[in-house]
């Protein structure tokens, strides 16, 4: 019984398509009758890198453009309303120069963290149980709806009030944000988990608790993934809100600061270190969703 | 061809009388009823289903879809309780899930998040292996199908035939003392059909386990039984239970090509018409 796995098979095919994409990229081992022809194209490979990178080249002119839009503006715009790219680059060396942004970056990233961290297991643990047990489902479902139902934002001074004025509050608020998110896709993804694989877990004698490890949870995984983007985007918006309005700490404190100062520039600098910290986080997801859960993707493109 | 007229007498009663020489029932179904309800819409899946497998045998369930013969081995493993009726491994009732069981469905349902081998571990993790036996005996069963070299590779990666031995190797690997295979070869094309066929029918004598085999292929179910049960629908019940009388092994004989498995065939299927279980 032959054993062939789809890599041997799919390095066959790379093998195949060698001398054609040898030829474009000019570099590559061709084989012999294409070495002619390889040598021929290298003659015209500024115009071959070009055709290939076309969208990044396109992506770079685009941003060109805005820099260039936003630097001719401030010559005769007030400062105070758009500063200029060369001053924000100035502003924010001097600031982590000054240790400010450094220090705001870092009080920011840790309530975001503890947040989003607390928010992702107490979300998953009660979507998960509301999932798999209906009397929990039946209690929680009205408090679920409640929650997600209240805006957000009316939370923070009751938060202030629980927890005072500082991190542990700018935590809750954060926690609070991102935690209806992850009770109501975990809940969502346990109830869309094949017939099949439930199955499995019960005709193979895996008791209620291995059931749920075991099958419910990983099962579970791509809409918990779905959860952490949307969670990640409110937990962000949640740690700069927190930030200006409780205590002025972190980020957002440093933003708010800035604007009551019309330090436009130091403005910029500060809220563009918070949107490089969100999309870190973005790609992170992204990275471990890949790394750790590669079958997510591999399956859900109609394979099994 | 011999029909077994005596089996269906009413009531069902399946324990045949001038066979003792025949290895006792280890498996025995008495009376399963099972009725769904969708849409409002009640839908008679079995009625009335008795059935008794013996010891080693190779029992086939043959039928047209809704005849009920896949809620019947859903029942014996536990995914259904029947409205009525019992079920008895080895003389003790047994009321959810046997662990002495095990299934292979027709759909697979391999773990995307284990490996290969990880997998085929999953029934022995349920059953309180030991973590290194269980490795051993996960690659094991995979050697006996031939998959030793893709154990470390996730299972979507394989292809259906490959992951449908893996399925088998799964059940297996709980050392079943009654293995329930559901169409395990209905998503298969014809030539990983018929090797998985050959297969199966060698493991099966090799290791002696009980077999009920769910199929609406009637070549399929001759050319692996002992017993073929042919099923009915509306409501989903017992019409006949007929004997395969070729001899084994049948690995390297082409039942199709065979007179006796001809002549068996055609009476299934006329048999089949007749209780009007095949439309059109």
């Amino acid at each position: 019984m032959s054993a062939n796995i789809r890599p041997g098979a799919r390095s066959g095919g790379a093998a195949l398509a060698a001398p054609r994409s040898g030829a474009i990229a000019g570099e590559d081992v061709v084989p012999l009758g294409a070495r002619d022809a390889a040598a021929a194209a290298r003659t015209r490979v500024p115009l071959a890198w070009a055709r290939e990178h076309a969208a990044t080249i396109a992506r770079w002119v685009v941003i060109a453009a805005v820099v260039g839009l936003w630097q001719a503006s401030a010559t005769f715009l007030n400062p105070i309303f758009i500063s200029s790219p060369v001053t924000v680059v100035r502003d924010f060396a001097s600031l982590v120069g000054n240790g400010q942004l450094p220090s705001a970056f870092g009080s920011s990233i840790g309530e975001l963290a503890a947040g989003a961290v607390i928010a992702l297991v107490l979300g998953v643990t009660i979507g998960m149980s509301m999932g798999r047990i209906r009397l929990i489902e039946r209690a929680l479902d009205p408090l679920v709806a409640l929650g997600n139902a209240t805006p957000s934002i009316a939370l923070l001074p009751v938060m202030v009030v629980w927890f005072g004025v500082g991190s542990s509050a700018r935590i809750a608020f954060i926690m609070v944000l991102g935690l209806w998110t992850f009770i109501i896709n975990t809940l969502a993804g346990v109830r869309s988990v094949r017939g099949g694989l439930r199955d499995v877990g019960v005709a193979f004698g895996l008791g209620p608790w291995r059931q749920t490890w075991e099958i419910y949870l990983p099962a579970t995984a791509p809409y918990i993934f779905v959860a952490a983007r949307i969670a990640m985007a409110q937990a962000t918006v949640g740690m700069i809100l927190s930030g200006q309005e409780v205590g002025q700490g972190g980020l957002g404190g440093l933003a708010a600061d800035f604007g009551s100062y019309s330090e436009t520039g130091q403005l910029i600098a500060t809220i563009a270190t918070t949107t490089a910290l969100a999309m870190f986080l973005f790609w992170l997801i992204r990275t471990v969703q890949a790394r750790a859960f590669p079958w997510i993707n591999e399956t859900s493109a109609g394979r099994r | 061809m011999t029909i077994d007229a005596s089996s269906v007498a009413a009531g069902g009663r399946v324990a045949r009388a001038g066979e003792g020489e025949l290895a006792p029932p280890i498996l025995e179904v008495h009376g399963i009823s099972k009725t769904f309800t969708t849409n409002n819409r009640e839908v008679v899946a079995l009625r009335d289903v008795s059935l008794a497998v013996r010891r080693g045998e190779f029992v086939s369930l043959v039928g047209a879809s809704g005849c009920g013969k896949t809620t019947l081995l859903r029942s014996i493993v536990g995914l259904e309780s029947p409205d009525a009726g019992i079920i008895s491994l080895e003389g003790q009732i047994l009321d959810g899930v046997s662990k002495d069981m095990a299934y292979v469905f027709q759909d697979i349902n391999l773990l995307p998040w284990r490996s290969v081998v990880a997998n085929v571990e999953l029934g022995l993790e349920a059953r309180a292996v030991p973590k290194r036996e269980r490795r051993e005996r996960a690659m094991h069963f995979l050697g006996l199908v031939g998959l030793t070299d893709v154990a470390d590779a996730p299972p979507y990666t394989l292809s259906g035939g490959m992951q449908q031995r893996v399925g088998v190797a799964r059940a297996l690997a709980t050392e079943p003392k009654v293995l329930l295979m559901d169409e395990p070869f209905g998503q298969l094309d014809n030539f990983t059909r018929e090797a998985l066929q050959v297969e199966i029918s060698n493991l099966w004598s090799r290791l002696g386990t009980t077999i009920v085999f769910v199929t609406h292929d009637v070549d399929e179910a001759i050319f692996l039984s002992d017993r073929v049960v042919l099923f009915v629908p509306n409501p989903g019940r017992i019409s006949e239970i007929v004997d395969v009388p070729l001899p084994r092994p049948r690995s390297d004989y082409d039942v199709r090509a065979d007179s006796r498995a001809i002549e068996l065939r055609s009476q299934v299927m006329q048999h089949l018409h007749r209780a009007g279980a095949v439309a059109g």
